[in-house]
């Protein structure tokens, strides 16, 4: 986890401070504004829609609200490189708005950049955001009625205040992904600092690609920093929850421009792009696309997927283990790391591990144990996350009852411990499945020569023009994601 | 009761470690196969190869995968193809202490020829590289070129005439073209090789100066040569700075095909068009050499050759294969002097020059 940091230090200096010179010229403020105001952009926008989706489906008596509070997840299953070859389908050159409408609306423009990110990146403000709402003592927004506030009022100065930690840390999850997002940048050509890695390391300047990659880790930890300042005032804030029913805020006349809003999102980020693909897979099933190739490429994804999931729980397991029976200065660490190695993002984490593997691991290198290596990196955390949770329910008192009623170490684990965490042991395997199904930068540096899977091909068919044979393979890695929805959601 | 516990630990990470091993064996073998156990049986008879052969492309796959499959079902040796980008070359760098792969399949006779300065590639010894013009490949045929790329312009004819197109490459900074055509982004390979002959021919001060003129003068700067074809064949530009095969496919299109072509810089004094050659090149170490011999020789076949580069509709180099229809051959029109290989040692700067001179290598 470290080494890959380290080395990109020590290879950002290797031609002294000559080439740092020459990029704090030329490249590095122009992706420093780039990157910056797109990251600004899509999370102030990604504020709006989060903070007001959820208010709605929480607080008011928005009709179906309890259908939407699911439906308005499913773009953050849609990943978005897959939402962003929809799009450029749908408005790119020679798309589908361009045969209706005869004009073309620029699907690479800023605008539309900041538009299609966001939509793919606001649930996680929504998620963090409801999650926060429901918790909140009803009694506070009485008191704010009793006080004689409008509904508006309310939410203003006693709704909004309440939740600011959970806004301020999905605010920060929505930057923190941009930034370290690849696949969607390059896919609507936007140049951000990991698409300049990326595309350095091709001209073969590994010293430019280390450079821009330390840049962008500094920019990540300071993003991570205030994740830190921002969840230790969630904390203080803590509100214990209650069985009470939220107070339901009456729309009134209001009704149907809030659902139009809610049909809106959900159109645009979830319909729309699931139809369009539904479309060109449909036709690329007619004319043969589905070959075996394609089932190659699928089982490739899948036994990727599977390897890693089975190893993080491997590796979770005892750690989480370990964390919760022992508090220690351990716990601490693994906390730190999984905090850390979830926002390296995935051009950096790919680098690293080829080091590695040259240096340390030669009879290894080329394998698929490379790629699998690089997945763990990036997807322990999560798979600590969803096992920590779990092992935390089971009392240290339950093992010591069982050892001391005679079983041995092995039954105690089999019997007890186990079973009990089965369902935090399902969540984790798959959401890193998941994962691992989505992930492309790691994947598209790392992978063995033949061994393309779903994510890859995306990405090929994609910058080689031949948008429609992408269809197949994104459809099915949203099919795939859409899944574990249930344990996406539980986890805000 | 404390003692209990640590055996409950030590039993869990036991299982870590024996559960990792298995998974990284099976994921060894998943990957592998058969990589090491093949070289050595491949030698046992020329005419009968087997086993595999890994390539790497930074050339879209549409245009390398037809001939591969070719080559499989002729030789029954299963390809492993990546196809990928330009990203490619610093991944065979990285390599160079524990090679991968057999073959580079490039777009760019600079990259291959950067590669082969730094000793990543091997000689091939087969006498048929020969066929080959000595411009086209290393000095020890460790790449060859297979089809020619030359860079000019395609224009729409319903916007602008042939007598009013520029006619150098020089003109592209001149202010009157302003907005009115399009480039593709600083980092595409052919761009830069591009850059770099012209560096050899015009020194750097002109060449960074045309190159912040021209940047400013174009009306967009595109991710690549398809969506320039794209755009000019749609009429959004009057004429773009392509390599001469997209002009051939933008002829093949249905719509917007009615576009033209010009060889620049053809007058008596001037430096002739720049050719640059897609080709491959034989990597050192590499883990199936003689299936990767095989290829080669396959490739400079002349069937195999016309099959190749009648799929991107480029130029073969072979001398006794005709070229498209629509392609005008290399010997009709006037190219730049400068071998290709000498581009190998000054790729690098001509990447700084565009970097400094305010192209965008990326696009925006």
């Amino acid at each position: 986890m470290v080494i890959p940091v380290i080395y990109i230090a020590v290879r950002s200096f290797d031609n002294g401070s000559q080439r740092w010179l020459e990029l704090l010229d030329t490249r590095i403020p122009f992706l420093l504004e780039k990157t910056l105001s797109l990251t600004l952009a899509v999370t102030l926008l990604g504020l709006l829609i989060g903070v007001i989706l959820a208010i709605l489906v929480v607080n008011t008596n928005l009709p179906g609200r309890r259908i939407w509070r699911w439906l308005l997840v499913i773009p953050l299953t849609i990943p978005p490189y897959v939402g962003a070859v929809s799009y450029i389908i749908l408005l790119g050159p020679s798309g589908w708005v361009e045969g209706w409408f005869g004009s073309t609306i620029d699907v690479f423009s800023f605008p539309i950049v900041v538009l299609i990110l966001t939509g793919f990146t606001y649930p996680y403000i929504y998620l963090i955001v409801s999650a926060s709402l429901q918790k909140i003592n009803p009694s506070f927004e009485e008191a704010g009625y009793i006080s004689g506030l409008s509904p508006l009022g309310v939410i203003r100065k006693v709704t909004i205040p309440m939740v600011r930690p959970a806004i301020g840390s999905g605010a920060i999850l929505v930057a923190l992904y941009i930034v370290s997002d690849f696949g969607a940048v390059a896919m609507l050509r936007y140049p951000t600092f990991t698409q300049a890695i990326y595309f350095q390391m091709g001209s073969f300047d590994r010293v430019g690609a280390s450079i821009f990659s330390l840049i962008l880790i500094l920019i990540t930890l300071v993003f991570l920093y205030l994740q830190y300042l921002s969840k230790r005032r969630m904390k203080f804030y803590q509100i214990d929850g209650t069985s009470k029913e939220p107070v339901l805020i009456d729309l009134g006349k209001w009704k149907t421009p809030a659902l139009l809003f809610v049909g809106t999102v959900f159109g645009l980020f979830a319909a729309i792009p699931i139809a369009v693909l539904l479309y060109w897979s449909g036709i690329a099933v007619a004319s043969g696309v589905i070959d075996s190739r394609f089932f190659q490429f699928t089982m490739n994804s899948f036994t990727a997927a599977a390897i890693t999931s089975a190893l993080c729980l491997v590796f979770a397991l005892p750690l989480i283990y370990v964390k919760t029976r022992f508090s220690s200065v351990l716990s601490r660490m693994v906390d730190v790391i999984s905090y850390l190695s979830y926002a390296l993002p995935g051009v950096i984490v790919a680098l690293g591990v080829i080091f590695i593997f040259i240096n340390y691991l030669p009879f290894m290198y080329g394998t698929i144990a490379m790629l699998i290596m690089a997945y763990m990196m990036r997807f322990l955390p999560q798979s600590l996350q969803s096992t920590e949770s779990s092992m935390g329910q089971v009392s240290p008192k339950i093992d010591e009852a069982a050892l001391s009623l005679g079983r041995r170490p092995v039954q105690v684990l089999n019997q007890v411990i186990l079973r009990l965490i089965q369902p935090g042991m399902i969540a984790s395997f798959s959401l890193v499945f998941v994962s691992v199904i989505k992930e492309l930068p790691a994947t598209l540096l790392l992978r063995p020569a033949g061994f393309d899977t779903l994510s890859v091909r995306v990405w090929i068919e994609t910058s080689d023009g031949f948008y429609a044979m992408a269809a197949p393979s994104a459809l099915l890695i949203i099919i795939i994601s859409i899944l574990p929805i249930r344990w996406v959601m539980n986890k805000y | 009761m404390n003692v209990r516990k640590l055996w409950l630990i030590a039993i869990l990470a036991l299982l870590a470690v024996v559960m990792v091993a298995c998974g990284s064996d099976s994921a060894d073998e998943a990957a592998s196969g058969s990589v090491d156990t093949n070289s050595d049986e491949a030698v046992k008879a020329s005419e009968e190869l087997e086993g595999e052969l890994v390539i790497y492309s930074s050339r879209k796959e549409e245009f390398v995968q037809p001939i591969l499959d070719k080559f499989t079902e002729q030789t029954g040796v299963e390809v492993h193809l990546l196809a990928t980008d330009e990203t490619v070359v610093n991944r065979i760098v990285e390599e160079q202490v524990n090679p991968q792969a057999d073959i580079f399949f490039s777009n760019d006779t600079a990259a291959m020829e950067y590669l082969h300065l730094e000793g990543i590639l091997q000689p091939y010894e087969g006498e048929d590289a020969k066929v080959i013009d000595e411009k086209y490949r290393a000095s020890d045929n460790s790449w060859i070129g297979l089809s020619a790329r030359t860079r000019g312009f395609i224009y729409n004819k319903d916007l602008i005439s042939e007598e009013e197109m520029p006619q150098t490459i020089e003109e592209l900074a001149d202010p009157k073209w302003d907005g009115q055509y399009a480039i593709t982004r600083g980092g595409n390979g052919s761009m830069i090789a591009h850059v770099a002959a012209l560096r050899a021919e015009w020194g750097d001060d002109k060449t960074a100066e045309w190159l912040q003129e021209s940047g400013k003068n174009a009306g967009a700067v595109l991710s690549g040569h398809g969506d320039i074809r794209k755009a000019v064949g749609a009429g959004e530009f009057k004429f773009g700075l392509v390599n001469n095969y997209y002009y051939h496919q933008q002829l093949a299109e249905a719509e917007g095909n009615n576009v033209g072509f010009i060889y620049p810089d053809q007058g008596e004094d001037e430096m002739g068009a720049f050719v640059n050659a897609a080709g491959i090149g034989f990597i050192n170490g590499a883990p199936n050499p003689e299936n990767a011999e095989a290829f080669i020789s396959f490739m400079l076949e002349e069937d195999n050759m016309k099959d190749f580069a009648f799929n991107s509709k480029e130029v073969p180099l072979h001398p006794d294969v005709e070229a498209v229809p629509e392609a005008l051959p290399i010997s009709e029109y006037k190219t730049m002097d400068i071998p290709l290989s000498e581009l190998g040692p000054v790729w690098n700067d001509a990447k700084q020059l565009i970097e400094q001179s305010g192209l965008p290598l990326e696009v925006q």
